[in-house]
């Protein structure tokens, strides 16, 4: 029997990965419905700093993120969007990740159109630039000198979806959606320095480093991961890819933990016995 | 030679470090214009370096390829999957949609080709940290047990499975998990975070010292 | 005869009762003198010229529904061109809501401080720009100011960072004093378990005739844990030319490339093994993190080496690459500054360096007096962020008691970023 048990302890990777597995395909086959809970207080802050935006008001939307945090962050981003667009905010989208481009005419294609958004009248996107620190410092002076054309080429100092913006000054934040230290970036060169506004979407592991910044109001609000989206998309009341993915998310958290426990309970019979 | 290898390196690395640390006391103009040429100088150089990456990515691949080493097979594939982007890139432009919001070439290679494979080398993270955590939160001492505690509470709360579980077992003594969760997070890892940060900080601030006087200077090999 | 006198006297009292404006026109209208007792224009201080500040006094009794809008002006003409620069309710734009410090800052709450930014009206630092305010209530104009004048210049040295300069000065003495210092022998420096194990884990690779695989993660060669990993690559590679071993370093960065074929190069040069040094230890594979994790993981997996180095910036990619090394059965030694990647290594390595310790690594392995005492400076550093923390706390608590709003303030003026 104790062998058995040390064996099951040695246990091959595979068996584990195969689980996981069968884990994440079931919900998928046979949703469960799993309700996201009572938002965190960081995404309810969140949130309340989009609802407050009047329309008309400006932002920018951070699209800092590549396929692979896709799954975690493109849901946060199109919720966010929705309730943008839902609050009638003008929108341009930055990036600084040489993958994200193809996120964000993703977002591009999928999200205005539900709202009658224009291009050029209602949300503009600019290309990538490789500098984030030269941008972000110059946007407090010209945005232009950073980004004068859009992502098609376009001139967008006479766009209508850019009247009367030309520094963080005429800008009411920026809601920056990024798997990488982007969002650090953020906080140090723009919120700390021009007392901008800043919210963040970032994936589940790297929230918790963010701890600092929410307690000392350098981050007013923050979404992380998944349940960072589904909580999100409970509170626009427009579910999406973050309410569906939930399932798995707790049937694989669930499974993580009673494999912890079961290789506890056996390590202590083992040495009991 | 000494001068070219190590004397005019080490000037320029001193008096560029001396003047980009003036330029965050220094308010006026002439600050921005000269980070703003840095920058530029900055971008210019990794544009370049990246051509001699791929040069060196080239070589060493080519070389398996052409003498059969063994993998030579995983290095055609490099060249397969450079080119199935590179190519598309240069014929659309770098553009990802037509104005008319049409897919291009580069689109689609980014669609079907990059995404799914960045994501699944993403999603193998997932097995692997099951995995890991089935053999590590072994309680083989005091503090591995005091990391299974806050494991196992932040694994818990991080889902509304989880919470829904621990509120119903013991969310009747008035301690939800949301309460603890919060307090692990907002005290001891915000405190561990700091202190970690704080040394990190100034392990980088007496690096950079050493790098500008010219004490560290491992980056362009010894004397 | 009396009257006389006693008009003679409020007269008197009436010319001696005006405010004297230090850079106002006396024009203005009715009322004016109470909702802008003391209207200045002057240069912002600490800003690239592109900027003045207008500061007046807060009215005593605001009437209801107060704001006050800001024009500016750069026609010789004082009566032309006026553009509408700024907007705002009283209680916004107060001396303590601009984030300045005691040294540097002298309006409080008892004046409105507006920093009126002229980038567009007056490209031009040196050209005189004209200011005024109005009070509005609604859509009514209550009062308009007098016409100030004053002339945005580039300023030469931010007062406000003054904290921070005297700590750089300050720190960059200590440098120069411990370097001067250097002891040749007899500086304690505590075991790292991992920087030991170096020379086992190559010991290791020459017996099982396997190679080496070092990485040095996905920073540039600006961040100072891959300076940090440079560093440690030279000792290495070192040892690894001195036991005739192989070494592969797959890079993610090409300028790091090019830094780590120098270092390498040296490294088996002042090992006497030039003849052994290859330039394709060094390689390029990719500047995409999850194709550089899938390229290293494929490489580790199919040539089992018999030691790992993940040496310093690292995301995501950590417990990819860590995990494939660890099920070839390699001996893997990490270290990073990246500390939401250390409990992966922790789980999945035979030896991590925490943040500094991975800093620490050039002097520990090296053992050069002067990178030791530098070492030290590092823990002095430590030392005095400790007591400013235990200290500082007490101070503020204490303060807090007797109410002592003015010294709190100080204190965390003192030991606040501007």
């Amino acid at each position: 029997m104790k062998d058995k048990l040390r064996k099951f302890l040695k246990l091959d990777r595979r068996w584990i990965f195969l689980l996981l597995t069968i884990v994440m395909f079931w919900p998928i086959i046979k949703p469960l419905g799993l309700s996201s809970g009572k938002p965190a207080s960081q995404v309810e802050d969140f949130y309340n700093f989009v609802d407050t935006l009047k329309p008309g008001d400006f932002v920018l939307l951070g699209v800092d993120y590549d396929p692979s945090t896709k799954p975690e962050l493109h849901p946060q981003a199109v919720a966010v969007l929705r309730h943008l667009f839902s609050r009638n905010v003008r929108v341009a989208m930055i990036t600084f990740i040489s993958g994200a481009p193809g996120m964000m005419q993703e977002l591009i294609e999928k999200v205005p159109g539900e709202y009658g958004k224009v291009y050029g009248k209602d949300y503009v996107a600019f290309p990538y630039n490789p500098n984030y620190m030269a941008a972000m410092t110059q946007m407090n002076i010209n945005l232009y000198s950073a980004f004068d054309k859009d992502i098609q080429g376009n001139d967008v100092k006479n766009m209508p979806v850019m009247q009367g913006i030309k520094t963080y000054k005429d800008m009411k934040g920026c809601i920056e959606i990024t798997g990488t230290g982007m969002l650090d970036a953020w906080v140090a060169y723009v919120g700390d320095k021009y007392q901008f506004p800043l919210v963040g979407g970032t994936t589940a592991i790297s929230q918790l480093g963010y701890g600092p910044y929410l307690q000392n109001k350098q981050l007013r609000g923050l979404l992380g991961g998944m349940r960072g989206a589904s909580s999100y998309e409970s509170l626009i009341q427009h579910k999406g890819k973050g309410t569906s993915g939930l399932d798995a998310l707790n049937l694989a958290h669930m499974l993580v933990i009673i494999l912890i426990l079961t290789s506890n309970i056996i390590l202590l019979f083992i040495k009991e016995n | 030679m000494q001068l070219i290898k190590k004397y005019i390196p080490l000037a320029i690395v001193t008096v560029v470090g001396l003047l980009t640390l003036a330029t965050y006391y220094v308010p006026a103009g002439v600050s921005s214009s000269y980070l703003e040429t840095m920058n530029q100088w900055e971008t210019i150089v990794t544009g370049f370096s990246m051509i001699l990456g791929t040069v060196s990515l080239f070589i060493v691949h080519g070389r398996k390829v052409v003498t059969f080493k063994p993998g030579w097979g995983y290095s055609l594939t490099v060249f397969i999957g450079f080119f199935a982007v590179f190519i598309p890139g240069l014929l659309s432009s770098g553009l990802q949609a037509t104005p008319s919001g049409q897919l291009t070439s580069l689109g689609w290679a980014f669609r079907y080709i990059y995404n799914p494979l960045s994501a699944t080398m993403f999603a193998v993270l997932a097995f692997y940290i099951v995995s890991t955590a089935f053999r590590s939160f072994r309680i083989k001492s005091p503090q591995a047990f005091l990391l299974f505690v806050a494991a196992f509470i932040l694994i818990m709360a991080n889902v509304p499975l989880g919470e829904l579980i621990w509120n119903r077992v013991i969310g009747w003594t008035g301690c939800t998990i949301d309460i603890i969760k919060n307090w692990i997070v907002a005290v001891p890892s915000v405190a561990a975070k700091r202190g970690i940060m704080v040394g990190i900080t100034i392990g980088a601030v007496v690096t950079s010292l050493k790098i500008i006087f010219g004490i560290e200077r491992s980056y362009m090999g010894r004397d | 005869m009396k009257k006389t006198v006693l008009s003679a006297l409020l007269m008197l009292f009436i010319l001696g009762a005006v405010p004297r404006f230090t850079s106002a026109a006396p024009e203005a209208s009715a009322g004016t003198e109470v909702l802008f007792a003391n209207l200045t224009a002057e240069d912002m201080p600490y800003d690239d010229g592109h900027a003045l500040l207008l500061t007046w006094g807060v009215a005593e009794n605001p009437p209801e529904g107060l704001t006050y809008e800001v024009y500016a002006s750069t026609s010789p003409d004082a009566e032309a061109g006026w553009t509408k620069v700024n907007g705002f309710v009283p209680s916004e734009k107060t001396g303590d809501s601009v984030k300045m410090p005691f040294w540097a800052w002298k309006y409080g709450k008892e004046s409105q401080a507006v920093q009126v930014n002229i980038s567009e009206l007056a490209p031009n630092a040196g050209q005189e720009v004209a200011l005024k305010v109005k009070a509005l209530s609604g859509d009514k104009v209550l009062a308009e100011s007098a016409v100030v004048k004053a002339v945005p210049v580039e300023n030469w040295f931010r007062t406000d960072r003054l904290n921070n300069f005297i700590g750089v000065v300050l720190v960059t003495i200590a440098f120069f004093l411990v370097v001067s210092r250097a002891k040749k022998k007899g500086l304690f420096v505590r075991r790292i378990a991992g920087l030991d194990a170096i020379e086992e884990a190559i010991g290791r690779a020459t017996e099982m005739g396997k190679p080496i695989y070092y990485t040095t993660g996905l920073g540039a060669v600006s961040q100072v844990s891959t300076i940090a990993s440079l560093s440690i690559m030279s000792e290495v590679a070192k040892k690894v030319a001195q036991y005739d071993s192989i070494m592969k370093i797959p890079h993610y960065d090409p300028i790091v490339m090019s830094v780590a074929k120098e270092t390498v190069k040296q490294a088996y040069l002042e090992a006497g093994r030039s003849d052994s040094y290859r330039d394709d230890f060094n390689f390029f594979v990719s500047s995409d993190q999850f194709s550089y994790a899938a390229s290293v993981d494929g490489m580790i997996d199919r040539e089992k080496p018999a030691a790992c180095f993940f040496m310093g910036y690292f995301m995501a990619e950590s417990l990819l690459l860590t995990e494939v090394g660890s099920s070839t059965g390699a001996i893997q030694i990490a270290g990073t500054d990246s500390e939401s990647q250390l409990p992966f290594f922790f789980t999945s390595c035979d030896y991590t360096l925490i943040g500094e310790e991975l800093y620490a690594a050039g002097a520990y392995l090296s053992k050069e007096p002067m990178l030791l005492s530098v070492l030290k400076l590092q823990d002095f550093g430590k030392l005095v962020m400790i007591i400013s923390v235990v200290f500082g706390g007490i101070a503020v608590a204490v303060a807090g008691m007797f109410h002592a709003d003015g010294f709190i303030n100080a204190l965390i003026n003192l030991f606040t970023s501007y």
